[in-house]
């Protein structure tokens, strides 16, 4: 194999969203550099216009049908591609835009935060087009460690430092792991990318390789049993990194999960569906039940999205065209509704200074806007109707039912009636419960455009979710014959 | 223009409530008149939709639909048959006078009434959802707004004081909470009725999900699935049980009835009219449209587990309606005992028999209604919902006195109203084949005469208490306009019941028919020529 890097002209189109977003990160930083005295909030606004500029770029290139690859099948833009790319913008403008406030109380390198927060941005939108072992190593790499400071970023505070130690230990060791699967599965099939891999025969070596890069991945998405870094992690993360971390490292990483199984192990989905059968029951119920006993908003969501992300894994347990598409149409939902629930607690959280659900008490007197916001953002997260989980959890569950997956599906049935224990509590709290300190709170412009950025997407996507299903069945259009490979690989398929 | 006036009854409450959202919580009176408006607009077209339905021509009227997804076989279709016009001219009957019961809500005006009429709104939307998946959506969506309703406006029932300690209030935050049935707060109540509803909804989309999957065209349309879906054997048992059970619930039936008390004691009086007057009945008519129409050979083997199960219904409800002591708990139970009696109807699955029970949902929902707003009424002017400590209170609102000694003889089924009516269908349909439950049934009219007659005694004769004291009459139009509505309809249905037998009875036959495999009856046997 010989890397000859030939670039022209329509090639470096492909790659010019990320192109972009580096010249201007690295312009963001320059800035943050030579002009003395400059408000960071400019420096928000700036990065917040940089990745807005992408974002549309990317929509451009969904609406043209741009597609094609780089590098050697390395690099891959495609419709998933794109979808993945814009999901993660989206995540990084909503963010950036509720971390204004809170980067107020860095007393310095206010600028640099948003310099990490889009490198990181960046290393997530190569994760959505790696289609190589090689790169999905680089890539997971490249984006985690703009999280591994961004996590210790309040380098006074004892928890922000655990958080960070916990998560760079727990991620330098999933690393390690996804780099000996990487060598493994090379050796097993002498190829790096995943198209190539599709008709290998199985094996013991691919067999472990692969479950080494699912366990690097599963540390990824957070689910159980990969799940330890979570909780502590998001609980003393900066809560706007917090965040970040719940949303846009699931949806490059569920990118790539998808592209693996649906591409490189297409043959060998049998043994694979059990693998995810047992990941979703376990993160669902172990999420859920946990989340009960949470005292503390950040941790509780930290939980909730564990179990979120078991209902994800449905979809790829069903392993068809159709769990593709819901897993795509779950993650939007979660992004606005998960977002928008950390808005929330970042903008309660500026003004008293705390996280723990019992100073929710009475929210509602305090700032009706906030805990409306925040009843639809937990609802949604719920799964009640009319709201965009509702229809989420519906499309994954049909997936489900398509592949007979009964035991799944009722396991995910019974979660939503756990799950909708421990939202309303926090409802309770918000609503019926009386507040200590009645002052009203008010929020900061940034915040409440994130807040109605993700009451937008709960209530559209809920009521009119047509153009967004048709959105993702396009993204999905090269699985459509994912079936068809699994029964024409069957016969060479055991083990694996 | 009918399928205009089922839309404008089924978005009139919600934009109401969006349009509430923009006005400031100061404006109360804005805020109520609105509400009142959007109700009212409500009642009309509803009116409109039940008087203009066509029993000659039977079968979905006013049939509107806009497809919603095609890639999921989701539509959104809407029309009304014979049971489900006048199910929802009975929610706006009662979302409109509910808006005036509680007219003096002064603490978080706005959002009550957002809650109340996003409830109702949900409510009329599974009444004529045509679509299995809008009929789920619409049913989970009027269960969570009941939390609030009963969390943040209800009240607690007697005994909540042992609550307040220290101790207890962790207590209550704590999971063991759910599983204290000695608790009594409203925060209990809330919390359980809306996970025991929930946990029923999601057995009852499991087997609509099932349904989905086994029909041999995936959709969820029910016009579409009652014609070609076809299930048998074991599978079809699962569907049918998961179904009924998942929306029995809700109705509720005896073993699974318990949150539903507790539920109406801690509820505000409009959400308590709501909750028993049409909540209920959404476990009724969701059996009915889903169970009864895509799967009627299973319906035809497996009723008669409710005809067992209503016995428990009736009596276990008697009895402990006919011993409590807060008034809003004997109409809870009252009411869970009623629907023993729309189980039976249904169950014999006769002509006359099923006929009644789809009037008696009506009826029912009227009585409990006037029921439950004139305790509410009596709580609001005395703070107490304690019958022994009450008495001699038609002193002091003899017109209240009255209006409740109409709805106790509606409740109790007198000749005159349109209760009347729908129990003698339901006795007389089901005598041939359950001859033991009509016979409970009869017993369980002579215990609600006793429970309601006590409770009658309780509060408006003997001497008058120290806590009626200071109590008023229901004075204006305000006040006295839902309780007039409510009388007069039941009233006016059980002289001239016409029309609403004609057009349920239209819908009832062609349904049994397909359960009992008869071809279509040439000459009909009407009660009322």
């Amino acid at each position: 194999m010989t890397f000859d890097l030939v670039l022209s002209g329509s090639d470096l189109l492909l790659l010019a969203p990320e192109i972009f977003l580096t010249v201007w990160l690295c312009v963001v930083l320059a800035i943050d550099f030579s002009i003395k005295n400059l408000d960071h909030e400019n420096i928000a606004y700036l990065s917040v216009g940089g990745v807005i500029a992408t974002l549309l770029n990317l929509l451009w290139f969904d609406y043209l049908g741009v597609t094609g690859t780089l590098f050697h099948d390395m690099f891959v833009l495609d419709r998933l591609a794109i979808f993945f790319k814009i999901f993660v913008l989206l995540s990084t403008v909503l963010v950036i835009l509720s971390s204004i406030d809170y980067v107020k109380s860095f007393r310095f390198f206010r600028g640099e935060y948003y310099f990490l927060v889009m490198m990181s941005a960046l290393g997530m939108m190569f994760m959505a087009s790696a289609h190589d072992l090689l790169s999905v190593f680089v890539t997971l790499e490249f984006s985690t460690f703009g999280f591994y400071v961004l996590v210790a970023y309040l380098r006074d505070d004892v928890k922000s430092n655990e958080a960070g130690l916990k998560f760079f230990i727990l991620g330098v060791f999933a690393a390690g792991l996804l780099a000996y699967g990487v060598s493994l599965v090379y050796g097993e099939t002498g190829t790096l990318v995943f198209s190539e891999m599709a008709h290998t025969p199985g094996s013991y070596g691919l067999a472990i390789g692969f479950l080494m890069i699912f366990a690097a991945l599963g540390f990824k998405i957070g689910a159980v049993p990969f799940h330890s870094w979570i909780p502590d992690t998001y609980h003393g993360a900066p809560t706007p990194v917090t965040a970040f971390l719940s949303i846009a490292p699931k949806g490059a990483a569920m990118a790539i999960l998808i592209r693996m199984f649906y591409v490189a192990l297409a043959a060998f989905k049998p043994t694979w569906v059990l693998l995810f059968v047992v990941a979703s029951i376990l993160s669902m119920t172990y999420g859920n039940i946990v989340a009960i006993a949470q005292k503390n908003i950040k941790r509780l969501l930290a939980y909730s999205g564990i179990a979120q992300i078991g209902n994800v894994l449905i979809g790829l347990a069903a392993g068809t065209k159709r769990g593709s598409d819901a897993i795509l149409f779950y993650l939007l939902t979660y992004l606005f509704a998960n977002l928008g629930a950390f808005a929330v607690v970042i903008g309660v959280g500026n003004l008293i200074k705390s996280d723990e659900i019992e100073d929710y008490n009475g929210l509602n007197r305090r700032s009706p806007f906030l805990a409306a916001a925040m009843l639809i953002f937990l609802l949604s997260l719920a799964g009640v109707p009319p709201l965009a989980g509702f229809i989420g959890k519906l499309y994954i569950f049909v997936a489900a039912i398509d592949q007979e997956l009964y035991t799944l599906l009722a396991v995910g049935l019974i979660n939503i009636i756990i799950s909708m224990y421990y939202y309303l509590v926090v409802v309770k709290k918000m609503y019926i419960n009386e507040p200590v300190d009645p002052s009203p709170i008010r929020v900061s412009i940034p915040i409440k455009t994130v807040i109605y950025v993700g009451l937008a997407g709960t209530l559209i996507l809920g009521i009119y979710p047509r153009p967004f299903i048709e959105w993702v069945v396009a993204a999905t259009l090269m699985f459509s014959n994912v079936t068809d490979m699994v029964a024409a690989a069957l016969p060479h398929g055991s083990g694996g | 223009m009918g399928t205009a006036a089922l839309l404008t009854s089924l978005f009139a409450p919600f934009f109401g409530a969006v349009v509430l959202l923009f006005v400031p919580n100061r404006q109360a009176l804005l805020v109520r008149l609105i509400a009142a408006g959007a109700a009212g607009l409500s009642l009309l077209a509803s009116l409109y939709v039940f008087l203009a339905y066509d029993p000659a021509q039977a079968g979905f009227q006013f049939i509107s639909r806009f497809p919603w997804s095609e890639e999921l076989g989701i539509a959104f279709q809407v029309g009304v048959d014979g049971i489900g016009a006048p199910l929802v001219f009975a929610s706006a009957i009662l979302l409109f006078a509910g808006i005036f019961i509680s007219w003096h809500i002064t603490d978080r005006t706005k959002e009550f009434y957002i809650f109340l009429l996003i409830l109702a709104a949900a409510t009329i939307g599974v009444f004529m959802s045509l679509d299995l998946f809008f009929l789920y959506f619409f049913y989970e969506m009027s269960v969570l707004p009941m939390y609030l309703l009963l969390g943040v406006w209800g009240s607690h029932t007697k005994g909540y004081l042992e609550m307040t300690d220290p101790e207890g209030l962790k207590k209550r935050d704590s999971v063991a909470f759910i599983f204290n049935f000695a608790a009594n707060s409203k925060e209990y109540a809330a919390m359980k009725l809306t996970l025991f509803l929930s946990a029923g909804a999601v057995f009852a989309l499991m087997g609509i999900l099932l349904i989905y999957h086994f029909s041999p065209v995936q959709t969820f349309d029910i016009l579409v699935l009652r014609e070609q879906a076809k299930f048998d054997g074991p599978l079809a048992t699962i569907i049918w049980l998961l179904v009924f059970f998942g929306f029995a619930s809700i109705a509720p039936i005896w073993p699974l009835h318990s949150w539903s008390p507790v539920g109406h004691a801690a509820a505000p009086a409009a959400t308590s009219m709501l909750h028993a007057g049409v909540l209920m009945k959404l476990g009724h008519f969701s059996i009915i449209r889903v169970a009864y129409e895509i799967l009627p050979e299973t319906t035809r083997e497996l009723m008669p587990i409710a005809a067992i199960l209503c016995i428990f219904s009736i009596i276990y409800g008697g009895f402990v309606a006919y011993f409590a002591k807060d008034t809003k708990y004997v109409i809870g139970y009252s009411s869970s005992s009623h629907m023993g009696y729309v189980f039976l109807g249904m169950a014999a699955l006769d002509y006359i028999s099923l006929t009644g029970a789809v009037i008696y949902m009506f009826a029912h929902a009227l009585a409990t209604g006037m029921l439950f707003a004139m305790a509410g009424w009596v709580y609001d002017q005395t703070h107490t919902r304690d019958i022994p400590s009450l008495g001699g209170l038609v002193e002091r609102m003899p017109f209240v006195a009255g209006c409740f000694i109409i709805a106790c003889m509606a409740s109790i089924g007198m000749p005159g109203t349109v209760n009347f009516i729908a129990e003698i269908m339901i006795i007389v349909g089901s005598w041939e084949k359950y001859p033991l439950q009509v016979i409970v049934a009869i017993l369980g009219i002579v215990l609600t005469m006793a429970y309601l007659f006590r409770m009658m005694r309780g509060l408006f004769y003997g001497s008058l208490t120290a806590e009626g004291v200071h109590a008023h009459d229901a004075v204006g139009v305000v006040n006295r306009l839902p309780l007039l509505l409510m009388i007069g309809c039941s009233i006016f249905f059980g002289i001239f019941p016409v029309h609403f037998y004609n057009i349920v009875r239209s819908t009832v036959e062609p349904l049994l028919n397909r359960i009992h495999h008869v071809a279509p009856l040439i000459s009909q046997q009407n009660l009322f020529p």
